[in-house]
Order: C-alpha cells, then sequence, then structure tokens
C-alpha cells in the first residue's frame, strides 16, 4: 500500500476533514485537515490502519500564515511511509481535540506543545506541566516567534520547588534522582513504593534544556545546524545529525552522492557499535558485574580510535552537512577498519557466550521491565525494546536511508519482552552491524562526497527523516523557512517514546530492578530534553575569551603557546 | 605459670591480634582490589592504596550530618571496634588470645554487633535509600548470623566444649576421625562466606548502583574510614574464624610454622572471594534471602547430625 493508496482510504472514511494532500515521493504523506477532524482521523490511522506513533509537533506559523499549526506524524512501517497529520489552528483560539485519548503515546508530545507553543490540547486528562518549569511564569510560549530566544521572563522564580502529585494510598515515596548514580543524568522519579515494590512513580525530568531547536529557527544557519545537532546527545550524535540533514534534503529534494550516503551509514554503525557495547557494559554494571562492564569498554575502544582516525574526534565527529558529507574514507583507512572489526568480532563472540552463560544476569534480568507488544503499540515504544517483544521494527528496512537499500542485514527480535531480550537483542545487532560496515567498504565507489547546493533553499517545504538510533527510532520534523534557517523544526530522540512506557514497565516491580529496568531502554535525558529555551544560557553562561580559554588549556612547559586568534 | 603472667601473655597475643588486622586489612583490601583489576583487564592501584585512602579520609572534615550525629558516631565506632574485639578472641596464627576468658557465645555476640552497627548507622542518616538498606541488612542478617552460629554450636558440640582454642581447630570436623556434618557445613561455609562479607554477589544492602551505598550513604571523612577499615577488617577476621574451623591442617605447628601458614591461607581465603566477586553479577535481595534460608535449613541439618556425633 503506498501513501495513494492510504490517501484514498481516508478520504473515502473522512472525506469532508480532509481539506488537500502532498505525496512528494512514494515514502512520504502530508495531510493537511481541520483541526477538529485531527481526533478521528488519527484514531482511523493509528487504530484501523495500524500505524506508529512517531510525535506530534507544534509551531507558531502566524508571522507566515497567520495561524499556529499541529501536526501528528505517524509511520507505516509495513509500507515503507512516513504521515504527517497537520492542521492549522487559529491564532485567536489556541486550541487543538486532544488524540491522546485516542493514541496515549501522544500524552507527552501534547503537554510540551501546551508548553512551549501555548495550543492547548483539549481533552488531555493529565495537563501538567512537562517541560516549563513551576516557577516558569503563565502565559510565556518560548517556541513563539514573538519570544526572543535569549529572553528570561521578569517574573520567571527559578528557585520554586516543582510541584507533585500526591502518593496512593499506603505507598511511600522514594525520590529515583534528581541525581542517582545510575542515571548519569538529571531526571526525577518519584517512585511510590510499598516495602519493596514499586507501585508507580511520578516523572519529572526535562532540567537539561538547551534551547537547541530555538537557536536553531533564530540564530543559525542551515549548515551550522549539522553540528548542533550532534551535540544534542553525546552517544548517538552523527545520528541526529544526519537526520537533521535528510530531513532538510527530503524537504527540497537533494540527494547527496552515493559515496555520501556510504559514508553515513559506515558512520551510523560505528556509532551504533560504540553504543550497544557501552550499553550492555553499563547493564552488566547495574547489576553488579563490573568485570564484563570493564571488558565491553575495552574491546569498544580501538572503534573510538577509528572513528579519531576518519574524522579527529572520537565521537561528534562533525561528518554532516546538508547534501553530504565532510570526511572521506580513504582505502588505507577501510583496511583499518576491517581490521578493527575483525578484532572487535571475536572479542564480543566471547563476551556474548559470558553474558549468556551468568545465571546471574538472567535471573537479574528474566521478567523484569516487561514491555509487551500491546504497550509498545500505545506508547510508541520503538528501537530494541520494541524488538525484544517481538516486534520487528527498524527504521533501517522500514524507511530506508543513507545506504541501508544497498546491503543485507538482520533485523533481531526476541520475544521475552523483558531486560533479558533486549540484552541479547542488543549482543546480536552488533554483528549485524559489523556485516553493514564491512559490505559499506566493499561498494565505495570513487566520487564526489557533497551534491551542489543551490544559496537559497525554497521556503515552507515539510520534511520529515527517520533515522534507526542504537536505542531506537529518531525523528526529524523540519519546515523550511526564510533567512537561510528552518521555521521550524522538531526532534523527537527515542528516549522521549520509550520513557513513557518506564512507568507500566516498572509497576509492580522490586525497587532493585528499577535501575536495570530503566537502564534497558538506555535512556538519554540530554535528547529527550534537548528543547525548552534560555533561562541556563542567558543567566548563568559564562562567556570566555579566547586568552582566557588559552590560559585553561595551559601547555606544559616548554611547549609554546599556539597563537590565539582574535575576532 | 602465675595467674598474671598467663594473663599478660594472653593480652600480649590479643594486641598482636588486633595489630596484625589493623596493618593486614587494608592490605588485604588492597590485594583484592589488585586482583580484580588483574581480572578486568586492568592496571589497578597499588596495593598500599587502601591504607591511603583511609589516611585522607581521616584528614577530612568531621561533618555531622543525618537525623541524629550522635547515633550516627557511636555507630561509625562500634562497627571496628566490634570487628577488632572479635580479632582479639580468633586465633589467628597464634593460639585464641583471650581464650580462657570468653567462650563462643560470646564471639557470636560480638559479631551480632557488627551487623548492628550497620543497622544503627542506616537507621541515623533517616534517608528513604538508607533505611532501605537496613531493612535488608536486617533481613540477611536474620539469615547469616544463625549460619555462622549453628556451625560454631556444631564444633563445640563435637568437642564437647565452648572454649575459642578448642572449636576454632578444626572442630567441625568432630575430635577424632571424620564428621559427615563438617563437611555439609564446608559447604554451606562455601556458599555463604561471601555473603558474611558482604562481597559481590551479596553486597546487596550497600549496592551502589540500587541503593547509593545504602546505610552508609550518610557518611563521609573520618566516620566513613571508621566503615571503611570494619569491612576491610571484617574479611579478615572472618577468614580467620572460617580458617579455624574448617581449615585447622598445619596450624598446631610450631609458632614459627603455625603463623605465616595460618597467614597464608587466609591470602588464598582472600583470592578466592575476590575471584567469585569479580565474576558474578549482584543477586536480588529477596533472590539473597532465599538463598540464605536455603542455607539455614541446611546447616541446621547439619547440626542435628552433629548432635547425633556424625
Amino acid at each position: 500500500m503506498g501513501p495513494r493508496e492510504i490517501l484514498n482510504g481516508l478520504r473515502a472514511a473522512h472525506g469532508e476533514g480532509i481539506q488537500r494532500a502532498d505525496i512528494p515521493s512514494d515514502t512520504r504523506l502530508y495531510l493537511f485537515v481541520d483541526r477538529g477532524a485531527l481526533p478521528s482521523i488519527c484514531r482511523t490511522v493509528f487504530r484501523d490502519l495500524d500505524a506508529r506513533y512517531v510525535i506530534s509537533i507544534g509551531a507558531d506559523d502566524r508571522p507566515y500564515s497567520g495561524s499556529f499549526m499541529v501536526a501528528h506524524d505517524f509511520a507505516f512501517d509495513r509500507d515503507h511511509v512516513l504521515c504527517s497529520i497537520l492542521a492549522d489552528v487559529p491564532a485567536d483560539d489556541p486550541t487543538v481535540p486532544s488524540i491522546t485519548p485516542d493514541v496515549p503515546a501522544a500524552s507527552w508530545a501534547e503537554r510540551e506543545i501546551r508548553d512551549l507553543v501555548g495550543i492547548e490540547p483539549v481533552g488531555h486528562r493529565y495537563l501538567k506541566r512537562l517541560v516549563l518549569p513551576d516557577g516558569w511564569p503563565e502565559g510565556v510560549h518560548p517556541l513563539r516567534k514573538d519570544f526572543a530566544w535569549d529572553t528570561v521572563p521578569e517574573d520567571y522564580d527559578e528557585d520554586r520547588p516543582f510541584r507533585f502529585d500526591d502518593p496512593p494510598e499506603g505507598c511511600t515515596v522514594v525520590p529515583f534522582g534528581p541525581f542517582h548514580p545510575t542515571l548519569d543524568e538529571p531526571a526525577h522519579f518519584r517512585l511510590y513504593v510499598e516495602g519493596e515494590m514499586v507501585r508507580g512513580c511520578e516523572y519529572r525530568g526535562f532540567m537539561a534544556h538547551r534551547g537547541i531547536e530555538k537557536l536553531a529557527e533564530s540564530v543559525l544557519g542551515y549548515n551550522d545546524i549539522p553540528f548542533m545537532a550532534e551535540r544534542i546527545c553525546g552517544i548517538c550524535g552523527c545520528v541526529h545529525s544526519v537526520a537533521y540533514c535528510q530531513a532538510v534534503e527530503s524537504a527540497v529534494g537533494i540527494k547527496p552522492p552515493p559515496r555520501a550516503e556510504l559514508i553515513r551509514t559506515v558512520m551510523l554503525e560505528i556509532e551504533r557499535l560504540h553504543s550497544h557495547l557501552l550499553w550492555v557494559g553499563l547493564a552488566c554494571h547495574i547489576v553488579g558485574f563490573d568485570t564484563l562492564f570493564m571488558q565491553s569498554f575495552r574491546i569498544r575502544e580501538p572503534l573510538m580510535w577509528i572513528a579519531e582516525r576518519i574524522c579527529g574526534n572520537r565521537k561528534t565527529y562533525g561528518l554532516c552537512l546538508v547534501g553530504g558529507v565532510r570526511h572521506d574514507i580513504t582505502p588505507e583507512i577501510a583496511d583499518e577498519l576491517r581490521g578493527v572489526l575483525g578484532t572487535l568480532t571475536s572479542e564480543w563472540r566471547d563476551v556474548v557466550k559470558a553474558v549468556s552463560r551468568d545465571r546471574n544476569i538472567q535471573s537479574r534480568t528474566e521478567g523484569i521491565g516487561v514491555a509487551d507488544p500491546a504497550l509498545v503499540k500505545e506508547m510508541g515504544i520503538i528501537g530494541p525494546v520494541a524488538r525484544a517483544a517481538g516486534v520487528a521494527m527498524d527504521v533501517r528496512k522500514d524507511h530506508p536511508y543513507a545506504a541501508y537499500d544497498r546491503v543485507h542485514f538482520r533485523v533481531i527480535t526476541a520475544s521475552g519482552c523483558d531486560v533479558w531480550s533486549r540484552v541479547l537483542v542488543r549482543m546480536e545487532e552488533v554483528f549485524e552491524s559489523v556485516g553493514i560496515i564491512q559490505q559499506c567498504l566493499d561498494h565505495l565507489e570513487p566520487g564526489p562526497l557533497q551534491s551542489p547546493l543551490d544559496d537559497t533553499l525554497p521556503v515552507g517545504r515539510i520534511g520529515l527523516s527517520s533515522v534507526e538510533a542504537p536505542r531506537g527510532e529518531s525523528h526529524h520534523f523540519l519546515i523550511t523557512g526564510e533567512n537561510n534557517r528552518p521555521r521550524r523544526w522538531r526532534v523527537r530522540a527515542p528516549t522521549y517514546q520509550n520513557l513513557q512506557g518506564v512507568p507500566s514497565m516498572i509497576r509492580d516491580q522490586r525497587l532493585a530492578d528499577m535501575t536495570i529496568a530503566l537502564g534497558s531502554i538506555d535512556p538519554c535525558f540530554s535528547c529527550t530534553d534537548r528543547l525548552e529555551t534560555v533561562e541556563i544560557a542567558t543567566g548563568k553562561l559564562q562567556m570566555w575569551s579566547p586568552e582566557e580559554i588559552a590560559t585553561l588549556a595551559s601547555p606544559a612547559p616548554g611547549v609554546s603557546t599556539p597563537e590565539v586568534h582574535r575576532r | 605459670m602465675s595467674d598474671w603472667g598467663l594473663a599478660l601473655r594472653q593480652v600480649g597475643i590479643a594486641a598482636v591480634n588486633v595489630l596484625c588486622v589493623i596493618l593486614a586489612a587494608p592490605l588485604a583490601e588492597g590485594l583484592l582490589r589488585k586482583v580484580t583489576a588483574r581480572i578486568q583487564s586492568r592496571q589497578g592501584p597499588p596495593i598500599i592504596q587502601p591504607y591511603l585512602d583511609l589516611m585522607k579520609l581521616l584528614g577530612k572534615e568531621d561533618v555531622e550530618s543525618g537525623e541524629t550525629p550522635v547515633m550516627q558516631r557511636l555507630a561509625a565506632l562500634l562497627a571496628p571496634a566490634a570487628v577488632l574485639t572479635a580479632a582479639c578472641m580468633t586465633p589467628m596464627g597464634l593460639r585464641a588470645p583471650l581464650g580462657p576468658w570468653t567462650d563462643v557465645v560470646v564471639l557470636v555476640y560480638v559479631i551480632t554487633l557488627c551487623g548492628i552497627s550497620t543497622l544503627l548507622a542506616g537507621l541515623s542518616a533517616g534517608s528513604t535509600y538508607s533505611l532501605l538498606g537496613v531493612s535488608r541488612e536486617m533481613m540477611a542478617m536474620m539469615a547469616l548470623e544463625p549460619i555462622l552460629a549453628v556451625m560454631l554450636i556444631a564444633g563445640s558440640l563435637q568437642v564437647g566444649s565452648l572454649r575459642l582454642d578448642d572449636v576454632l581447630s578444626g572442630s567441625v570436623y568432630g575430635s577424632g576421625g571424620f564428621a559427615w556434618s563438617g563437611l555439609i557445613l564446608l559447604c554451606v561455609m562455601a556458599l555463604a562466606f561471601q555473603a558474611m562479607v558482604q562481597r559481590m554477589p551479596y553486597d546487596t544492602s550497600e549496592a551502589e548502583t540500587e541503593l547509593m551505598e545504602g546505610p552508609i550513604a550518610e557518611y563521609s571523612g573520618p566516620k566513613l574510614a571508621m566503615f571503611k577499615f570494619a569491612q576491610m577488617a571484617k574479611l579478615v577476621v572472618y577468614g580467620g574464624i572460617a580458617v579455624g574451623l574448617f581449615v585447622p591442617w598445619g596450624s598446631d605447628g610450631p609458632l614459627w610454622l603455625a603463623w605465616p601458614v595460618f597467614w597464608l591461607k587466609l591470602v588464598a581465603l582472600i583470592i578466592v572471594v575476590t575471584l567469585i566477586a569479580a565474576t558474578h553479577a549482584r543477586v536480588r535481595i529477596d533472590q539473597a534471602v532465599r538463598r540464605y534460608g536455603a542455607l539455614l535449613a541446611v546447616a541446621l541439618v547439619a547440626l542435628v547430625l552433629a548432635g547425633m556425633g556424625k
């Protein structure tokens, strides 16, 4: 079923609600609908057509069309179609009927729209603030275009404590976070605990907002954003940078040259390898098996070195530009990479054997943090968590990008739905990634790295892009705009959806299993918290002059200081 | 020898024991860390690192925190005091120091005090995580302390004496010949020792990644040093008791032989503990308590056997 058939089906059911549709390619479908028809259309798409919920986006379109805009993104994984359902929202009545009663996975996204764009989702049952802190004044919405990126509202009360819900009867509250040795990033779970059993929790995150999307919409240019996108996440940065570039490319119809696509694929898989090795190590550390943690990290290290050989950095590769890549893989590096992969494969086999044999790890992870296919569907859970529940969902296969249509690999699934299955899935995926890189290296033909880019990209086009990050699908939504930058860019990292499944995954489990259950989705709070704006950036950031930075990195005695270029 | 001469000699031995434990405990920890590091393909810290750690902690500011600082301080002192008192009673290459004046029952009480100090520490902090650690520690104590008591009593039954000298010299195997109950208890000890000294896979009450150190979460500086030291010393003293009960061979020789042989056995035991700790994942508290319960049941069967002289 292609986008045209999907559209015809929807027209037959909701003819009057659909204003117009745009089918720019066989893999994209943009539906422009009445806002009143959103819930019923989304219900049909989500329930009857069994599409996967991806994300909802709110945008302030007033300077261009005079109204706000809401979009709900869905993925038809079997049909290889990404779909966006868009509706205009009048500027004088910023409300939209909520789709959360029909699509539970949209809960956070709608709360976020309410916080940041100020569009009220009518019918949403839990309209607590999600992103904005409690001390933020009412009626101030950072992602509105009339809110400058460097504003701090006058009456912002930074010290106001969060208002939490009351715990259920008979439960005590165990604070898990904001800082906890296994979290590594700030996030706050208030666990409702009965004895050692967790009965529920309230999540308060979004404490590390950096205002990346706002910056992109107001300060940066098209080709600055890939480097900013890369800094969304410390683990899967390349994923975000590729996803952003692809979103722009899909919006304006640029195709990067084949060699660039292969190099993107290689780097994405190197990133997946290092992330999988790191995560398996961390999972072992959480259940107290530090020896395997250390061995995983030892095995992972050569990957970091080869990444540094390719692009000069262990992480944050600085690889992508719109329409191509910046680094080439020379034949020498390709040979080195093949060697690294050979060693890695044999060493990783030993780790897989050790983990599979270990009865303690199994008894700690079997039946823990269960996310069954029903939860996967309802919460839009993705990546290894979904695959461990037997849902063969992998963006690399379902919505091929870069060079994934040119390589062969298996989608690893397991059926246990628990942490143990996630461990198995991610351990096995390592071997598939190695295979993908080897095939890409074999396919590498000489050619350009960059497609020519017109100075001005067309305005007002929509781009969707999904990339399979190590932890699941990263989805980017983008509307091109004036001044060499997008009007709206929405990043949906995998943790955003997976984290919404955690309360169900830890309910009625032991407190001791909380860390491994949470760890099993490989949460990335910096990805999830990416949004928001201002307060930290302008309030506290200390500006360093180049001279001061030079004095910070004081060279060893006897080494001459490199000349500092003044701006 | 006169009474006074005997007393002086025994106190002297006790002092030697305490000194040995104070000196050897950090070294044992250092050895443990080094071996662990090697298993993990790491260089590892120098073997004297635990001394330096303790010195550093001792030199830090003594901060009072938690709900009841007085109890917190008391708990921090009780922990090493209890372990070192146990050291005064355990034969460690020399004959049981305070032998004539104490017996097995006192030893069991003193060892229970070690656990109590952890409970006090957790209660004095009053935070949720330390209280969780306390509840876990209590569950573990209720199963583990009886196991040790059962072993000591089985030994006493075999030799018909409560004197430490008699019991802590391979008594579980019976005075003459060989007792099956002893062999069963040896197996139980092999499985339970890791838990008694709170090493992986049984460090459930502290479990850094779950409970953030549990009961001792509120400790810092000199008080933390006391607890850390108590934990290191526990490994040595409990090791001494285990060696005395189950691996007596060579200990009845002349002093120049018995003393080094004892410490060699202890080093071997510590290396075994390290190997197990480095190659196992932490069990969950309910899994752990179930295992302790099973071990206790087996130990009780062995006690009945020992009562029948088998």
